[in-house]
This record gives C-alpha cells, structure tokens and sequence, in this order.
C-alpha cells in the first residue's frame, strides 16, 4: 500500500527538483524497510584479487560500521570458525550457499556479503595510487531476497611532492611514492570505503532498531501503518 | 606544569582516534586486535587480552557494549578449553542480545558437551605453544 505511493510522491518531489538540479538515482529501500532485519551476519569475504591476505583483513574493518548503524552484528572471527568447521572455509562457497539455509544456522535476520574487487598498490610515473573496490549485498534470511546492494571504489596518491619545484620535489615524491608503495595504507582505505557504503542518507543502510534515530531517517512501514 | 597537561591531552587524542568522536559503542581496541588476529593467528594471548581489554574498559566506563565482543570473547576462551568461563561469556552476550539467542544456546549446548569429556590437550595454536 504504501510502497507505490511513496514512491509515487518521490516521483513528484523528484519531478521538481528535475527542473534545477539532476538528482542521482536514488536506491530504492522498499524490500529493505519492509524486511526490517534486526541481526545481520557478516560472512568472511570473497576476495577477487592477488592479494592473498586481503579478505581475513577486510573482515576485521567491518563489524564496527555495521553495529554503528544500529543492527546486531554476529561475532564476525566466531561465525568464520563455526563456519570453517563446518566445511565452509572457503568464501565462495559460503556466498553461493542459500542465504535462508545460512542465516538459519545461525538465526540471523539478513546476510552480508562483501567481495574484494581491488586491493593494488600501483606506481604511476613519480606517484604511487593505492586503490581498493568493494561490493556489498545484503539478502533477506527468510526469503533470500537481495534488499540491498552498493558498490566502493576508493583511492589514494601518494604525495605529488608539491610546493616543491625542482629536484628537491621531484625526490620527495619518489620519496613518498616509495614509502606509499611499499606499505599502503588498505586499512584506512577500507575503511573509508565502509563509512561511504554504509552511512550516508540515501545511499547507505538506514538506521537499525538499536540506534535511536531508527525510523526516523526513512518512514518504516510497520510505523507508517500504526501510528499514522 | 606543561607536560603534566600534555599527557592527558594525548591520551585523549589516542583515544578520540580510536573510538571515533561519533562512536555509539565503546569499541576499544577491537578493531585492532581483530587485524593483528588475522595478521598473527598464533598469537592467541594477544587475542584474548585484547577482547577482554575491551570488554573490561567498556564496562568500568559504563559505556554501551558493542554487539558480539561478549560472544567473541567466550568463543576465544572455548578454544582455550575454558568451556566453564567460555560459556558465562556466551550468557552475557546471550542476556545482552536477544538476537544472539538462537546461536549462544547452540554455542552453550557444544560448550557444555565440551567440559563434560574428559579434558582434551587444548586445540589450537595456543595449545601447541604450551607444548613445545
């Protein structure tokens, strides 16, 4: 009921703001909000790059943004070992299992699953450009249902050594490009990356039942029934 | 004078950086010894005192709990063989999180299975530390 004529109002408000400014696509949240998880289960993380050690240091960046948004979030090292123990030591088995099988293993509302897409420390001439890419999905765990997905691609460049003219910058970006390359900062990068995808209005995940501005941000439609 | 000013302050700074000034949760050092855990699985002692650090800090500080740490925490200690505090631990996460429940009680019931047979060499890198 009030799924079609939220949107239809959105259609409306973004029908006049389309005359000053294009607004990006905004996601829809509808399955999200409906669905109303409490607990989300963080599964250990498929990796896509060379980077070996890429996926178990991603998972450690992850409960925290999650749990900042409001949700219960499963003991991330309890769930890989009580996974790994039964015969699911590899993500990508983990991720093509059924999400409703999953989440009943452990009594979770919703799954999150997060690919590595990047995770590169390149030269590029005098600099060097760090860069990670992630995609995040969150499926229903009584239906199996996708409620939400987004995808983060965050970079840094080490220091170009400006102000410097001459020599003396030219050094200090080898310099910087050197020290960059050889220990890129991919946790902060992570990081980073998780605040964008997850917090933002209108792009993240709304607010969960353990935050008190939940509800607040989007209209549930549990309250949107009762109380209006 | 000055330095008995600086210390403090910069205690405060460590701690801003690590909680965040926007943090609900009193997260500590979780974030860390989940990465140096996964940097350096054999070094369990750090493992377990990290979580506990957290935990302790968070409760003299009555400062709000975050989701899982309990649980972690109690797991970290079943794989100790410490089935008896392994399972205290699950309760606390179990009473604090409803939506725990489902999966504390699983963990309890394997706990409790555990400490009833007779006591195993203790599994895990921990383990083969005590034996060499």
């Amino acid at each position: 009921m009030t799924g079609p004529r939220r949107r239809l109002a959105t259609l409306a408000v973004a029908a006049l703001l389309g005359g000053c400014v294009a607004a990006p696509p905004k996601p829809d949240y509808d399955k999200l909000l409906a669905a109303a998880p409490r607990s989300i289960l963080v599964v250990p993380v498929v990796n896509n790059t060379v980077d070996v050690d890429a996926a178990s240091y991603f998972l450690s960046t992850i409960p925290v943004p999650v749990a900042e948004r409001g949700y219960y979030v499963f003991p991330v090292n309890l769930v890989k070992r009580v996974l790994e123990d039964d015969g699911l030591s590899d993500a990508s088995l983990v991720h093509a299992a059924d999400p409703v099988r999953l989440c009943a293993l452990f009594g979770a509302d919703a799954a999150l699953y997060v690919t590595i897409e990047k995770w590169e420390a390149k030269y590029l001439l005098i600099s060097t450009q760090v860069t990670v890419a992630f995609t995040y999905v969150i499926k229903d765990g009584r239906t199996g249902d996708t409620l939400w997905t987004e995808k983060r691609l965050t970079t840094y460049q080490s220091d170009s050594g400006g102000g410097q003219g001459g020599a003396a910058g030219l050094i200090a970006a080898i310099v910087s490009a050197a020290v960059t390359k050889a220990s890129p900062n991919y946790m902060g990068l992570a990081r980073q990356a998780n605040a964008q995808a997850l917090g933002p209005a209108g792009t993240g995940v709304p607010y969960g039942p353990y935050r008190p501005e939940y509800g607040t941000d989007y209209p549930r439609p549990d309250k949107a029934a009762g109380a209006r | 004078m000055a330095r008995s000013l600086l210390a403090p302050l910069l205690l405060a700074v460590a701690t801003a950086a690590c909680s965040g000034p926007s943090s609900y949760y009193y997260w500590g050092s979780y974030n860390d010894t989940l990465y140096a855990h996964y940097h350096a699985p054999q070094e369990r002692e750090a493992w377990i005192a990290g979580l506990k650090a957290t935990i302790l800090e968070a409760e003299q500080r009555s400062a709000r709990m975050p989701p899982g740490i309990y649980a972690e925490y109690g797991y970290a200690l079943f794989e100790e063989g410490d089935t008896q505090n392994a399972i205290a631990y699950f309760k606390k996460e179990q009473a604090l999180w409803p939506e725990s429940r489902f999966l504390m009680e699983k963990m309890i019931r394997n706990a409790e299975q555990r400490g009833r047979q007779p006591q195993p060499p203790a599994v895990g890198p921990a383990g083969a530390l005590e034996r060499s």
